[in-house]
């Protein structure tokens, strides 16, 4: 049978509660928290615990009755364990695991990374392993091949900033708002992908990626050009800088997908709604014949339905957590 | 379930839940006898006690977690986090149960737990960075009436009211953690039971509450008593704009 699962994530800055049965999402939604920490320019985490304390029960009920679900049909409750804020998690994972306990259904304690890799089986039957994923968020930068669920190999991650904070810096160093991923995407309309050539950080991992020296050689380019009064439209320029970033991440991808032969390609994170991303993601897999598996932008963001595929395909593994299991901050996949 | 009219002597099983401290705390009640109650010390392990612990009691007392009636939890002032856990859980548990839930204070809880015949009580609790949230309260036959609301204020401060309080204080809160200088040489001052809020006083506010306002639930709002601690970022508010005030 097929587990209907309540679930929760709340490990950065949105509430979100999902109701899914197995692959199938019947709801999810979430309460988005990007106005708030937009003045401060990022997240902050003790505003982000308490917006997520305000929100977790309305919006549960909400997520309820979308579903059409009656809680007394739910086989499992689930959320997200880490990685990411602590004072977050605890919301979330405090909230699910009284609701599991009091109706008595197991609880499934989630690693938000791995709900990222299993979101394309929400709209993908093709997603399968063996498969290479590409995971780029505002914390996380990672290239991992998984060779089974849950048989997960980190091949590459950032050496430096994670690709959404990359593009938080460059967005404010060109006078754009946060978050800089949709920003920058925004700016880059139109403009010429070509007309400046920032140079690409290259370690010497062969599927790592690093973004430090980006910020720095956009920040001289700017001084240099303003002072000879010789700037380039911003579109030009923020073109110019979502493809060096977006390069360095679709190189290394294939790289990795070339070098382990998979046949399969999927994505997550927040960062793959850049539209430059995605299209190049398209072409690259394309041209190597190798089926892409990238979720609508709303599932590559962070979202409660994709915790919720993956405490399912656990719990049919028999996998569920105990009362006692904590939230892990730094958790690794 | 639950709903019982005033004044109606029904049987109730509350449970309380109390993390506001650097201790967290379940009990539960039969129409105000406590049936059980579990304890812990740890600053941080509030999220890893609390459902084991609430299982716990119930299997104590033989009960399952739809024979709850109703749920007190302590909202602070305190440490954010462990009242976030203690919230988060009552509201999992109420919403899934159908079942009130009312708050109670940590220093109303540590006040009312305190024996004194005649002192002033100042309940203290720590707030973190060096801060610490006091009400003083009066006690009266039956109980206690607190004549301020929370305050926050460093150990200097507390050791300046304390000083300046013309009655005998009883202190009662997480006072070993203290500087010792809030103490020092204040001989009418004494320092009292019970360290971190008391669980059975939680129960009795809850039922209180209860009892007085038919069953009805309370929002549940943290009391923070302060703003959250933004490190403002100059440079981040105001990006730099190339495009406008450059060339
Ligand atoms: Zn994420």
């Amino acid at each position: 049978m097929t587990p209907l699962v309540l679930a929760f994530e709340t490990s950065c800055d949105e509430t979100a509660v999902a109701v899914v049965k197995g692959r199938e999402v019947l709801s999810s939604i979430l309460s988005s928290q990007v106005d708030l920490h937009a003045r401060f320019g990022g997240v902050v985490p003790e505003v982000a615990a308490r917006a997520h304390v305000e929100a977790i029960r309305p919006l549960t009920h909400r997520a309820l009755v979308e579903s059409g679900v009656h809680p007394a049909d739910l086989d499992a409750v689930a959320a997200t364990a880490g990685p990411g804020l602590v004072g977050a998690l605890l919301v979330g994972h405090s909230f699910a695991k009284a609701t599991a306990f009091a109706r008595q259904l197991p609880f499934i304690g989630v690693d938000h990374m791995e709900g990222h890799l299993m979101a394309p089986r929400i709209e993908f039957d093709t997603f399968q392993p063996p498969a290479v994923v590409l995971l780029a968020s505002g914390g996380h930068s990672q290239i991992i091949h998984a060779r089974d669920w849950g048989e997960y190999q980190l091949m590459g991650e950032t050496i430096d900033d994670a690709a959404g904070e990359a593009f938080d810096k460059l967005a404010r160093l060109l006078g754009l708002g946060f978050p800089g991923g949709p920003e920058i995407d925004r700016a880059a309309e139109g403009g010429d992908p070509r007309a400046v050539s920032f140079p690409r950080a290259i370690p010497d991992r062969p599927y790592h990626v690093s973004f430090s020296g980006l910020k720095t050689s956009v920040s001289t380019y700017l001084r240099k050009t303003r002072r000879s009064g010789e700037l380039p439209p911003l579109a030009d320029v923020a073109a110019s800088v979502q493809e060096a970033i977006v390069d360095a991440l679709v190189d290394k991808t294939m790289r990795a997908v070339d070098d382990t032969g998979v046949k399969v390609l999927g994505a997550g994170g927040g960062v793959l709604a850049n539209r430059r991303l995605r299209a190049r993601l398209e072409e690259e897999a394309a041209s190597r014949g190798v089926t892409l598996c990238l979720p609508a932008p709303a599932l590559c963001t962070d979202n409660a339905a994709m915790i919720g595929v993956a405490a399912g395909h656990w719990l049919e593994k028999g996998h569920i957590s105990d009362w006692a299991a904590p939230v892990d901050p730094g958790r690794r996949l | 379930m639950g709903l019982a009219p005033a004044g109606w002597f029904a049987v109730v099983r509350l449970l309380a839940i109390e993390t506001a401290t650097a201790q967290s705390a379940v009990a539960l009640t039969l129409d105000r006898q406590v049936q059980a109650t579990a304890t812990r010390v740890d600053r941080t392990g509030h999220g890893t006690f609390l459902v084991p612990a609430i299982e716990f009691c119930l299997d104590q007392a033989g009960w399952f977690p739809d024979d709850l009636d109703a749920i007190v939890v302590d909202v602070g002032p305190g440490l954010y986090t462990g009242i976030r856990v203690g919230i988060a859980t009552a509201q999992g548990l109420s919403a899934a149960l159908g079942i009130p839930v009312v708050t109670a204070s940590s220093l109303d809880a540590q006040a009312l737990a305190a024996s004194t015949g005649h002192r002033h009580i100042f309940s203290v609790v720590d707030v973190r960075r060096g801060e610490l949230a006091v009400s003083t309260f009066r006690p009266v036959p039956g109980g206690v009436v607190r004549d301020s609301e929370a305050e926050l204020m460093d150990p200097d401060q507390l050791r300046d009211v304390l000083m300046s309080d013309p009655g005998n204080p009883l202190v009662v809160g997480d006072v070993p953690a203290l500087p010792d200088s809030v103490l020092r040489g204040q001989h009418r001052v004494k320092v009292g039971r019970p360290r971190y809020p008391a669980v059975r006083a939680v129960l009795e506010i809850g039922m209180s509450k209860l009892e007085r306002d038919n069953f009805a639930s309370e929002p549940l709002t943290p009391l923070y008593l302060r703003e959250p601690d933004v490190n403002l970022n100059w440079e981040k508010l105001a990006p730099e704009d190339p495009w406008s005030s450059g060339s």
